[in-house]
């Protein structure tokens, strides 16, 4: 694994570029928000920072996109849906930590069950008041549902536009689900209210550069690991399967579980996002399964180019620090602005932002010779 | 028949090949009735039109079959059933004593020992040639073997070797797209040669070749024939003539002769579907 | 005989009178003639109103009976004065007097009495009607003589019932009705006794029996003559009773029977109530199935209706629009648009609604095509992509327009009410009326693609884009075209929602993936899949509601379809052949 770390180090420039500019960014911003004082001119504010941390979420769950769509052609347009579960997963230990804190004063229900006049903790909240078992399901859940519809959908070669349709109603059918009371993870509201992690409060400074840290360390991994399986033989059949996926099959290759893997590792990936994220903005709801947020993550991969790991970050960098800039600045502006984005990175960005950069480097490059 | 250097080099490596590589080959072809291939029966519709109608045919163990007919005779939609892309409505089909073909997927029957050549030259257009030789090499191709995969010298040898053959050593790292058709003919039959197969079905081999090109094609795949069994689908009269022993005539998708190519060039049947009423 | 809510002749009239005003005249002929087949019920329908509700009809036909009635011996005025002071027994008798004397007008008095409308003035003591009517002031009327007391300021009191003297009233008027020439009248008071009983009328209804000659009425006074003999101490007249009432579907009916099924000690009548109500139980159920159905089908149209551009989009073209549903938003607006440039007219604005919508989406869908998707073509996950850009801009486009809050878009008329097929099942017009123009749509499209030049050419490109362009088939204008069809059928599902929902910006959104399935499940590029892929599944949600809930039933449609996709993701009816192996 280390050899592979350093071989990838070695000969991937673009990667080992972008694996030194993230530690540079995070080393320099948590102590810029830790050294100098409020007011300084050096000083990074703590919202910055959690701008910064959620952003890095984006850019892993954009990474776990990149790796299905730009690697494996599968475009999945309900990725979030393996985001927003391991962000549930996080919130239920959240939920349990919060203890007799909450409103009602409970020792074990959360405030929306006492609310709703539950009397025993529903089976499926068992355990989640210990950590190693929230971070176990952060990664089984996200799992287990895209093993199981992966499954389903590679064995009878759903592929193209009908598997992004079908994630698509299934990022749906979830969202309906738990808008539903009943299902027992807080309806409309979902789960907020969080009080603290690992005994540490999650109003505190320390805490959050904590989290950013490791949002930081949590993408880095990503993207190593994707690098990883990308420059393996694997890699390679995996970009078989995506310009020509029969003829990888006739060749001998099983490739409804090279794409069934696939998929579950990206869920995963998307789902320690989710995990991630939740912590940092304080609340989890059902509005994360909206197709559109699956689709918002496609654009960011898009925009970023699709088919390098870096452009997807770099994508979900852009793309959230305009949304965040639009929606203060100019609100009324920002759904034409992504809209248009959309529209113009398919039809004039194929390669998105990344490939345009290579393409003025290669014209430069060729002028001076 | 004069066999390249590089050929005969080749046909003695095989046998060490395939011998390091008995754990992970597939279940052996039982051809202790030195048939390997049976199709019985088969029909085939789409949309009331009949591709395949009761198509009976044998291949033999080591055999090299031509067939040729006219456009819809069904040889495409034959190489379909066999390599598992379309399921018949009725027949059987037999890989040897022992498989069942209609049973199998894709994978599987190419991992029993189908290897396929298409009629348009299908690589990996954004793999190198290297890459498409290794994707194409025969040994486990699960997918945890492949994820921590390292190349071993006797890969490494066996990949120059066909790069050899089919003379695109000195083009190993371009991009398969960025090749001309003839050598992606050339890329293809590489990948089905490091596939290994028992059979070979192979789809037009030559078109867009130049006469030279055409002639290796001719000689490699009479080289082939003995230890494999190849099956060549082909409408250059002149080159089947160069290869074929037994030539087999579908129309209509059944089989109208079979024979050897002199006699059914005169049969009078064949006459009439190709120079018409 | 169908009955609505509201479809009053006097309405519909002046509507038509302002429609007729500012038409040409082949278009006045037209409208003349859908207004007369709409009125022609209403006016019959409009009889079927309490007489209380329109004073000015009712005093016609009243001042006619004033001709007949000759000298009463005892005045309408002194009986009627009395009641002011009277103690509740004897303001019965005084209606019993009313009653047996037929005053011109009484029938209007005892309603008024009923509805607590019937006051006297604290001074003078002249008995008063007063008719109350939203937002205007209430109006006075002499309850002796019907006319209005214009500029009336006294001091009214009501004449205080209760409980015994309403359901005496009710009886009163019941005999008044049961007179009444218009069958129609006398129908709607034998319903009245029928759901409330009354002892002393029940032998007036039999004698009503021999000299009725009205169908219905008869049928219907047998049945409630038949409940009130379920009462009945004699075996045998309980017997023929429930004989009577096999098959009959109310409510009222059902309970009595069922009632009968468990008390009654006659073995008799006890087998035949089981029996009958076994019929009854499986009619109903019948009916019930029936009204499923309906629902299910209706709301399959809207699921036909949005789903059926997008099948010629996505499943003739393999397009995809994701902005598909931001086109069908555009419809409604175009709906609520010329709804507000025509308030008066709003039926009219309605159908000029339908080639209007079809008219803006369609453009918008070439452009759109033009602009976007012709660059794309072969690359359907991009067009995805791009589509879903522009149907962000469209819905933001809408929200600076429109504002981001909900429109509503009235319903004409004709569209509201109920058709009432029998006790238990009636249908709403505007449902029934969009599954009319649904099929109306789809036989269009079908004829279209199947009949025109425009269709072949459509077939054509789909089929062989390279061989149609060989032969001279200009694929580009044809792309064009075909994409602006779908998306004008997009533009008119708009109209149609319109009618059923608000209109508002996120109106397409929570169409698009409900379409989407449909079109994938009845098998891309297969219209008539389309329409029994979204008419099934409509029925389908629709039978699973009533267990499930309206929002888990549309998860397990979801579940349903994803699962479906996974056994045949050509769809229910598949394209065959080679072409389509390479979908």
């Amino acid at each position: 694994m280390f050899a592979s770390l350093a071989s990838i180090l070695r000969n991937d420039r673009a990667t080992s570029v972008f694996l030194l500019l993230l530690t540079v960014v995070t080393v320099l911003a948590s102590l810029a928000n830790l050294l100098f004082p409020e007011g300084s001119a050096l000083h990074v504010s703590t919202y910055t920072l959690g701008l910064l941390g959620k952003y890095m979420t984006y850019a892993l769950l954009a990474v776990a996109v990149d790796l299905i769509w730009g690697y494996c052609g599968i475009l999945s347009l309900g990725h979030t849906a393996f985001f927003a579960l391991g962000g549930y997963a996080m919130g239920m230990y959240l939920m349990r930590q919060i203890g007799n804190r909450g409103v009602y004063g409970d020792p074990v229900l959360p405030d929306f069950m006492v609310f709703l006049n539950w009397d025993t903790l529903p089976w499926y909240w068992h355990g989640f008041d210990m950590f190693w078992f929230a971070a176990l399901m952060v990664l089984v859940a996200p799992a287990i549902l895209a093993f199981v519809f992966g499954w389903l959908a590679f064995r009878s070669r759903v592929t193209g536009v009908y598997f992004s349709i079908i994630t698509q109603a299934l990022t749906y059918a979830l969202l309906l689900a738990f808008f539903r009371n009943e299902m027992g993870f807080g309806g409309n509201n979902g789960l907020t209210d969080f009080k603290d992690l690992l005994g540490f409060d999650l109003q505190a400074n320390t805490t959050r550069v904590a989290l950013f840290i490791s949002s930081a360390v949590a993408l880095a991994a990503g993207v190593i690991a994707c690098r990883f399986i990308i420059s393996s033989r694997f890699g390679r059949v995996i970009q078989a399967i995506r310009d020509s996926e029969s003829r990888t099959r006739f060749i001998g290759y099983r490739v409804d579980n090279y794409k069934l893997w696939l998929f579950v590792f990206s869920a995963m990936l998307a789902g320690i996002a989710g995990a991630l994220y939740v912590p940092q903005v304080g609340i989890i709801n059902p509005g994360e399964f909206a197709p559109i947020n699956s689709i918002e993550a496609v654009v960011w991969v898009a925009v970023g180019g699709r088919g390098t790991l870096y452009g997807a970050v770099i994508g979900a960098f852009l793309v959230n620090y305009a949304k965040t800039y639009f929606t203060i600045a100019l609100p009324e502006i920002w759904l034409y602005a992504l809209g248009g984005l959309f529209v113009i990175s398919t039809l004039f960005l194929p390669q998105g932002v990344v490939g345009l950069m290579n393409k003025v480097m290669q014209r430069k490059q060729e002028a001076r010779v | 028949m004069k066999l390249p250097n590089a050929l005969e080099k080749f046909a003695d490596r095989e046998h060490v090949f395939d011998f390091v590589n008995t754990g992970t080959q597939g279940p052996k072809v039982d051809i202790s009735h030195n048939v390997i291939l049976y199709l019985e029966d088969i029909s085939v519709s789409f949309d009331g039109f009949k591709a395949l109608n009761d198509l009976t045919m044998y291949i033999g163990a080591g055999e090299l079959r031509c067939i040729i007919g006219p456009n819809g005779a069904g040889k495409t939609t034959m190489m379909d059933v066999i390599t598992g892309k379309t399921r018949p409505d009725t027949g059987t089909a037999w890989f040897g004593q022992s498989i069942n073909l209609l049973q199998k997927s894709e994978p599987e029957i190419a991992e029993a020992g189908i290897g396929r050549k298409f009629q348009k030259p299908t690589v990996f257009q954004m793999h190198s040639v290297f890459e498409n030789l290794e994707l194409a090499m025969a040994g486990n191709k699960s997918v945890w073997t492949t994820l921590f995969a390292r190349m071993t010298p006797m890969q490494l040898e066996r990949i120059n070797e066909v790069m050899e053959i089919i003379g695109l050593q000195e083009h190993q790292h371009a991009l398969a797209g960025s090749l001309s058709h003839g050598q992606k003919q050339w890329l293809e039959i590489g990948m089905l040669l490091m596939q290994n197969p028992t059979l070979l079905l192979v789809d037009e081999p030559v078109a867009g070749m130049t006469p030279q090109e055409t002639e290796r094609t001719a000689e490699l795949l009479v080289s082939l024939a003995g230890k494999h069994s190849v099956v060549v689908v082909e409408h250059d009269m002149d080159f089947v003539r160069s290869i074929a022993r037994t030539v087999t005539v579908l129309h209509e998708g059944s089989v109208l002769a079979e024979g050897p190519i002199d006699v059914v060039q005169n049969d009078p049947r064949v006459i009439e579907v190709y120079l018409g009423e | 005989m169908p009955q609505t809510r509201i479809t009053p002749l006097a309405l519909m009239a002046s509507l038509l009178r302002n429609c007729l005003r500012r038409t040409p005249s082949s278009v006045r002929q037209l409208i003349l003639l859908t207004g007369l087949l709409i009125a022609l019920p209403a006016h019959a329908l409009a009889a079927d109103k309490p007489i209380a509700d329109t004073p000015n009809v009712d005093q016609t036909n009243i001042e006619v009976d004033a001709v007949e009635d000759v000298d009463p011996p005892i005045s309408f005025e002194s009986l009627l004065d009395p009641l002011a002071k009277a103690s509740f027994s004897e303001k019965e008798k005084v209606v019993d007097m009313i009653v047996e004397e037929k005053f011109s007008g009484s029938r209007k008095v005892l309603a008024a009495f009923l509805d607590n409308a019937l006051y006297f003035d604290a001074q003078t003591g002249q008995v008063l009607i007063i008719s109350e009517s939203e937002g205007q002031e209430d109006s006075y009327f002499d309850a002796i003589s019907g006319d209005a007391l214009s500029g009336y300021s006294g001091d009214a009191k009501k004449i205080r019932t209760n409980n015994g003297l309403r359901k005496k009233l009710r009886g009163a008027i019941a005999r008044f009705d049961l007179d009444d020439d218009n069958a129609v009248v006398r129908l709607g008071a034998i319903k009245q006794l029928r759901d409330d009983p009354d002892d002393e009328i029940m032998p007036l209804l039999r004698e009503q029996l021999k000299d009725e000659t009205n169908e219905e009425v008869i049928e219907q006074l047998t049945v409630t003559l038949a409940i009130f003999d379920l009462n009945s101490d004699d075996a045998d007249v309980r017997l023929s009773a429930v004989q009577r009432l096999d098959g009959e579907l109310g409510n009222d009916v059902y309970n009595r029977i069922k009632i009968l099924t468990e008390e009654e000690q006659d073995s008799q009548v006890k087998s035949a109530a089981l029996s009958v109500m076994t019929r009854i139980e499986g009619k109903r159920s019948f009916y019930a199935g029936l009204e499923t159905t309906f629902f299910g089908l209706s709301f399959g149209s809207v699921l036909v209706l949005s789903a059926i551009g997008l099948a010629i989009t996505f499943g003739v073209m393999g397009v995809i629009n994701m902005a598909h549903g931001e086109l069908m938003m555009l419809g409604a607006y175009t709906t609520f648009v010329i709804q507000q440039m025509m308030p008066d007219h709003i039926g009219l604005s309605i159908l000029l609604s339908i080639p209007a919508a079809f008219l803006v989406s369609g453009l918008v869908g070439i452009a759109i095509e033009r602009g976007i998707v012709r660059f794309l073509y072969g690359r359907p996950l991009e067009t995805l992509l791009a589509t879903f850009g522009v149907s962000l801009i469209l819905q933001q486009v809408v929200r600076s327009i429109f504002s981001p809050l909900n429109r509503s878009v009235q319903t004409p008329e004709m569209m509201s009410g109920l058709l009432r097929i029998n006790e238990i099942f009636a249908i709403t017009y505007n449902r029934l009326y969009i599954l009319i123009f649904t099929l109306i749509v789809f036989a269009g499209l079908l004829l279209i693609l199947n009949r025109t030049s425009l269709g072949l050419k459509v077939r054509a490109v789909s089929q062989n884009r390279q061989m149609a362009k060989a032969i001279g088939v200009r694929t580009d204008r044809v792309d064009a075209l075909t994409f602006g069809l779908g998306s004008g059928v997009a533009g008119i599902a708009g109209v149609a929602l319109s009618q059923l929902t608000n209109v508002g910006p996120n109106l397409g959104q929570s169409y698009i993936i409900d379409s989407f399935m449909v079109v994938v499940f009845g098998g891309v590029g297969n219209l008539w899949g389309t329409l029994i892929a979204g008419f099934g599944l409509g029925i389908f949600n629709k039978i699973l509601e009533p267990y499930a809930g309206a929002v888990l039933a549309k998860i397990f449609i979801l579940v349903f379809i994803i699962l479906f996709i996974q056994r045949r993701k050509q769809g229910l009816f598949p394209q065959k052949g080679r072409a389509a192996e390479d979908h």
